[in-house]
């Protein structure tokens, strides 16, 4: 197989493994499976097949728990073990050269996957406000794939045909203070989704309940599962309270409404 | 409480329309966002759902709109709080008068939390663990079985679980809230949910929204950061302040979300750039 044609279908595979959301993240993004898929298209499997568990061992902390990103496994395992493949290296050749490459693919691809994700919640909040649902679906289906489609599945097969040295150092170019910015934001955003649930179900007379979870958090950065444990074990002295005193007609759950400092609410 | 709801009610949601919320869920986190997380994939895994259940389309642009806000859990068990909502939804659609429609959002946060370290711990550290050993210590020898039950192993557990998970939430949440408005509970308890989602939201908060000022003032030895300062006083000033200027202004509608986004990346990009933030 020529280069070229090895290249454009390393690409496809990369749009492939970018359907795992749309598939349940059901782990084809995974390089125990990218790998033998890899080898496939290179003309060795089994090399595929060892490369990849090896590089899945290297990536076994990378998953992405409530919210932080993994660096990016699929451009570092399908570059990685096509050029061990090619200069006919083992399993570590895979790794040296997957690793940084994956640092960068995932620094553009965050850079401008995630700025598209946004303005697509925008625009689908636009679709639901006026009614047009079929709309919503569709660009809800179209988002994911846009926001991931536009970068590695033209840029990996680029660094596979030209090398990774030219690719590096094209990318290396990028200033630092765009993904670092992205980052950053990353980090500013929820305030933005919290905020607008909190317009939901932010009462009056609860309001003290969500800075005591803020902050118990803050404080002592227990578990959100601790958090709602011991809102639970308040409820219930609130609701044990209330029984001996007297069992009126009021709601057994009363809260003090005042507090200070949160005259803003 | 409703005359309408009798001990052999059948509901109109059928096992096909949960059957529909099951197939949905699966692209859960397709267009998983820093904003609002997993929103789009909720609303999408409801929506047929919601057009049964509010023919009329202010109702049912209103159900979309409420299954819009923020919203994340480990997606191989988003179906159990779905399968919640679909039964509040559609006690709510049965009787638009007594039901707390606010009720279903804070049922919904309520679980958000510890729903995802429960699903978390079982998936991304248990299930995913077994399968990889044992898909890698046969892969390591060049066997071609190593993917495929690697595959198999966390796949089987996460459709498997997933599918099961719809009937079990769609049953609970009729059960309890049926249960609830037999005895008169019903108030009580949605008070309790709101307090325990908000709650749940406070804690929420704190953990993923994130910034810091890494501007080092002082000299010499005595060099610290405005931002040690800051934990000095109390711990998580600035999310909380960020949370609050963002609130207050969405609250008086001085700005829509989707300015306000671009507000936060172009802060993000600038902070960087000028290292005020870190």
């Amino acid at each position: 197989m020529s280069t070229a044609i090895q290249a454009i279908l390393l690409g496809v595979l990369v749009m492939l493994s970018n359907a795992e959301w749309f598939l349940g993240t059901c782990f084809i993004q995974r390089p125990l499976i990218l790998g033998p898929l890899t080898g496939l298209i290179m003309g060795d499997m089994e090399a595929g097949i060892i490369m990849g568990a090896t590089m899945e061992l290297a990536f076994a902390g990378a998953t992405s728990i409530g919210g932080y990103d993994p660096p990016d496994m699929i451009s570092g395992t399908i570059l990685g073990v096509a050029f061990a493949i090619n200069s006919g290296q083992g399993p570590e050749m895979a790794l040296t050269l997957g690793i940084p490459i994956a640092t960068i693919m995932l620094a553009i691809s965050n850079s401008i996957g995630y700025p598209i994700l946004q303005i697509f919640a925008h625009i689908c909040d636009r679709n639901i406000e006026e009614g047009k649902d079929k709309a919503f679906q569709r660009n809800f289906i179209l988002s994911g794939f846009v926001a991931w489609g536009v970068t590695t599945p033209l840029l990996l097969p680029l660094a596979f045909y030209f090398g990774t040295d030219k690719v590096t150092s094209i990318m290396g170019s990028i200033p630092e203070f765009v993904s670092t910015g992205m980052d950053i934001a990353g980090g500013l955003l929820p305030a933005m989704g919290f905020a607008m649930l909190a317009q939901m179900i932010m009462k009056k007379d609860v309001v003290p309940f969500f800075f005591i979870g803020y902050f118990v958090v803050a404080y002592s950065g227990i578990s959100t599962t601790g958090v709602a444990l011991l809102a639970v074990l308040i409820l219930a002295v609130m609701f044990t309270m209330n029984k001996g005193r007297a069992l009126s007609s009021e709601p057994v759950v009363k809260v003090e409404t005042k507090g200070d400092g949160l005259d803003e609410f | 409480m409703s005359s309408k709801i009798h001990a052999d009610y059948n509901g109109i949601i059928t096992k096909k329309d949960l059957r529909k919320v099951f197939w949905r869920s699966i692209p859960m986190e397709h267009a998983w966002n820093y904003e609002r997380m997993m929103h789009s994939g909720y609303c999408f895994a409801m929506l047929p759902v919601l057009k049964k259940l509010y023919p009329k389309k202010e109702d049912y642009i209103d159900a979309l709109k409420r299954h819009m806000e923020l919203y994340n859990v480990t997606p191989y068990i988003s179906t159990l709080p779905l399968g919640i909502s679909v039964a509040m939804e559609e006690k709510r659609a049965e009787d638009p008068g007594n039901f707390d429609t606010d009720s279903i959002s804070n049922v919904k946060t309520a679980f958000m939390g510890p729903l995802s370290g429960i699903g978390d711990a079982i998936y991304w550290g248990t299930i995913r663990i077994i399968a990889m050993s044992i898909g890698v210590s046969l892969a390591i020898k060049g066997s071609i079985l190593g993917p495929i039950l690697f595959w198999l192993t966390f796949n089987i557990p996460n459709f498997g679980i997933r599918y099961i998970m719809t009937f079990l939430g769609y049953k609970f949440g009729a059960e309890v809230t049926t249960k609830l408005e037999a005895s008169g509970m019903m108030e009580k308890v949605m008070r309790a949910a709101s307090i325990l989602g908000l709650t749940v939201a406070g804690a929420l908060t704190a953990e993923m929204v994130y910034l810091s000022i890494p501007i080092q003032i002082g000299m010499g030895e005595e060099t610290t950061t405005i931002q040690e300062i800051l934990d000095g006083i109390v711990p998580g000033l600035l999310p909380l302040a960020l949370f609050g200027i963002v609130y207050v202004i969405f609250k008086k509608k001085k700005c829509s979300p989707i300015v306000m986004m671009f507000i936060l990346m172009a802060l993000g990009i600038a902070g960087a750039y000028f290292g005020f933030l870190g």
